[in-house]
This record gives C-alpha cells, structure tokens and sequence, in this order.
C-alpha cells in the first residue's frame, strides 16, 4: 500500500513543520477556547447544575470539547494545507514525485491525527489540572480521537479540493461543523432535551462522535458503544473513499 | 549508440473540444540539449506537464528512459526534474529543507541527501541563504534554488520550463554557464524559452511546437541554416 514509505514520512513531517511554524493559529487559540468554555460554562455556571451523567458538569464537558477541537483542527489542517498548495502551486512538489495518491492522502490524514491527538492531549491535561478528570478507557480516546481525524481530515481534503477560494473552506464549518458540534452533545446529554429534539439528535453524527468519546471518559454514554463506534467508522472509511478517489483521479490537481 | 531519454508517441491533449497537443511524436536521446520552441499557449507547457505527470494523457504515450510515465509511473518520475516556470517552493521550509523535503517526496533520505543539497546551495551560491525561507530570496536566487531543485534527486533528464524568464543578462550568462556544466556531466536537458538566442545557443536540437502539432525537429544548425532562428521561428509559426 506504501510503496514510497520514505515519501509517505516526508509529507507527514512537512505538515507537522507548517502546523508548529504557526502554533499561534492552531495549537494555542483551541486550548485557550476550551480553558474559557471550562471557566465559564463548567465552573461558573457548571457549579450551579447538578451532576450530569452521574459527574459534575465541568467533567461531563470536557469530552465534548475536546471533541469539538479535534473535529474543527483536523478539518481545517487539511483544508487549508491543500488549498494553499493549490493555491500556491506547491502541491505540485508532490504531484511530480513518485508518491501515489495513497500515499498523498495518508500523508495528509495521518498529520491531521497527530496534530488533533496532539490538542487532545494538551486539553486533557487542562482537564486533570482544572476539573480532575481523566479517561479510563485510553484505547477508547485514542481510538475515536483517530477515526474522527480520519473523517475530518478526509472532508477537509475534498473541500481542499472542491474550493475556488478560501472562503469556500469556511462555508462547511460555519453552516454544518459548528453548528452540528454545538447541538451534538457537547453542552447537554441527550435525557436533558425534549423527546422530538432527540430523534432529531440522533440524525446528527456529530452526537455518535461525542458520545463515544464522552463514554472514555466516564464509562457510559446515551447510546451503546457500539453503535456510536460503528457509525463514525463508516462515515470515516466513506470520506476517506471520496478523498482518496479525487486525489487518485486529480481533481483539480492534474489537468 | 545512445539511450533514448524521451520517447513522445501520437501524444494527443485536448481539454474538453480545445485540442492543446495534437498527436505530437518525438525522441529525446540521452545527453542531449533539447529545445522545444513556440508562441505563447503552442502546447509546450502542456507537453511538459504531460511528461512530468501534472495533465492526464488524452492519448499516445511518454516514456522517460523506457519506462511509461503511466503505467511505470514511479520509476519514470524518478528519472526527471522539473524547473517550472513559476516559483512554487513550500513557504513553510528555508531553503536546505526545500531542497532535502523535496529529494523525500522521491524516496530519498539520510546524510547523503544533506550533502548534496549543501553542495547544490553551495554550486549555486545560495548556501549564505541555506536556512532563510524562499520568499527572501532574490528574483535570481530563487531561480537558481528552482534549478537546485530539480536536481536534488539526481535525475537523469532535468526540463526547464523558461529557466531565465525575468533574469537579468548576467544571470542568465551564469545559468547558461551552469547549464552547460550539467549537460556536459551526462544529463539530458529539455529547455523550453521564448529567448530564441538562449536556444540557439545552448541547444543540439530544436523542435518548435505551432497549435500543438510539432512543425520542425532539427539539428540547431539545420534548422538555422544561413540565416537566424528567429526568422525560421517567425516563418513556421506566422498563424
């Protein structure tokens, strides 16, 4: 599958060096976003509402936000990443190298999953210090934390791909990611909403993203784990597909 | 006899009804200095880009040193460097790491590869500028880092896509200079520019590109004859 292993290393490490060459844009704003969210929504006005999920609201919140990071970060490291190599033409550094397109959108995938692993940890570790709160089950954060930068990362290539402008890349975070994040679960669980809110609840697959991840947290969620697992799995192997496909063919790429 | 470095067969191009290259056909051998000459949208970007892999084949084929650029893709890419025309180096890298990054898109890692990319900085007096980002360079220095840059990888066949577009006469002289050392030590060149004196100069064979279809392929000095490329030029290529 990797035949250029070399290759493959070399354009992951290239998108870890732009990722920390502008550390200000994407590794401090999410942790300073989250430390206001736990000051102002979890111990403000967390220490007012009783405990959530069998915890304190403050660490009922801290797995939806990191969520929210992890969802918002690896979407905007790939989108912006391969606009601005269009853009710029410098995606054509990898276009007439021996890389395949496999190799090319691994690459970017795998540095999405390393740079939202990266945020997670940050923010869990502001979650220790601050709401003492820690996963129990680790292979569970890793594991969902990886299968949402796949989705997220895949979708940012394709909107990488499709855009004319670099408006374009906000027009799915501003009117679908935001706005499906914020009503995903990540403030209230699904028991507090009124029953015709949650069917709609469970249309959105942001929830299934976030309730798995909560479920590493504190061991349960609203939905079996299972079915939370399997459904951001299929969403992650779709977009991956669709990503792949488009890199394989040129989109926008090759003439 | 020598090996041949391209083989260009019925290569055809067309972008929805526009037919950019229309059953062009030509052989490159080994070590030689090759000019493809035309006006303006002639076909040889897109030729250039069929050959390095940056437009799909419509049809015909390439092959670099045997190997078809589609089917054989990989080891066909590892044969070429490209010196495009536009400056697309990676904004985020000084100027050795675009040189070492590059030569690991081609597989190629370690001290030997930091080596080489010191003694390209250094060959094209940009090793002052090794850990300053590209867009610090001069117009000059930038073209010179293209140039480094398609060699990194030790290709066989460098193309140079109008590599003294904008310079001034000093540097081009300089370019000349260095391209000429390049060809002497055994690598193919194709050079695409719309000086027809720079190809005259430094070219063994032309092949001048008119509404994508190849109207000359000649030894320079046939080609030219008594007179200058510039009338053989303006004469094929009046529309």
């Amino acid at each position: 599958m990797i035949a250029n292993a070399v290759g493959f290393q070399t354009l992951v490490k290239r998108e870890m060096v732009r990722t920390f060459s502008i550390i200000n844009q994407v590794i401090w704003p999410p942790v300073i976003q989250t430390l206001l969210y736990v000051f102002v929504f979890g111990l403000a006005l967390g220490s007012r509402i009783k405990d959530v999920q069998g915890v304190p609201y403050a660490q009922f919140l801290i797995p939806g936000l990191i969520m929210l990071q992890v969802i918002d970060q690896t979407y905007s490291e790939s989108s912006s990443s391969v606009f601005q190599g269009r853009f710029m033409n410098s995606i054509q550094e990898l276009l007439i190298a021996p890389l395949s397109a496999i190799e090319i959108t691994l690459g970017y995938v795998v540095s999405g999953a390393v740079r939202a692993i990266f945020i997670a940890l940050l923010i869990t570790v502001l979650g220790m210090v601050f709401v003492h709160t820690t996963p129990t089950i680790w292979w569970l954060y890793l594991l969902t934390i990886v299968l949402v930068a796949v989705l997220f990362s895949s979708l940012g290539i394709i909107f990488g791909l499709l855009a004319e402008k670099f408006d374009h890349i906000a027009v799915l975070t501003t009117f679908f990611i935001t706005p499906l994040v914020f009503v995903g679960g990540v403030f209230t669980p699904a028991q507090l909403v009124p029953p015709v809110v949650q069917h709609v609840l469970y249309g959105n697959p942001m929830f299934y993203m976030i309730d798995a991840f909560r479920y590493s947290y504190i061991g349960r969620g609203d939905l079996p784990l299972a079915v939370s697992l399997a459904v951001v799995a299929v969403l992650a192997v779709a977009a991956f597909g669709v990503a792949l496909r488009m890199t394989a063919v040129g989109y926008k790429l090759r003439t | 006899m020598s090996a041949t470095a391209l083989r260009i067969e019925r290569l055809v191009k067309r972008y929805g009804e526009f037919t950019a290259v229309d059953g062009i056909s030509f052989e490159v051998p080994e070590g030689e200095f090759f000019g493809l000459l035309g006006p303006n949208g002639a076909g040889k970007t897109t030729t250039i880009n069929a050959i390095v892999g940056l437009a799909n084949i419509t049809s015909g084929s390439i092959s670099l040193f045997g190997h078809d650029v589609v089917r054989d893709w990989r080891t066909a890419r590892r044969q070429v460097g490209l010196a495009p025309q536009e400056y697309n180096f990676d904004r985020y890298l000084n100027i050795r790491d675009v040189l070492i990054y590059q030569a690991g898109y081609y597989g190629i890692c370690g001290q030997a590869v930091a080596r080489r990319a010191d003694m390209l900085l250094e060959r094209f007096d940009l090793a002052s500028k090794a850990k300053q980002p590209y867009i610090k360079l001069s117009g000059g220095m930038k073209r010179r880092l293209t140039l480094a840059r398609a060699l990194i990888h030790e290709p066989r066949l460098v193309i140079l896509d109008e590599p003294t577009a904008g310079v001034d006469v000093e540097l081009r002289l300089e370019l000349w200079s260095l391209l000429r050392e390049l060809n002497t030590n055994g690598t193919t060149i194709i050079l695409t520019t719309h000086y027809l004196e720079e190809a005259e100069e430094l070219c063994d064979r032309i092949g001048i590109i008119q509404a994508g279809k190849l109207v000359a392929l000649e030894r320079t000095q046939q080609l030219v004859g008594d007179g200058s490329l510039q009338d053989v030029f303006l004469e094929l290529t009046r529309r």
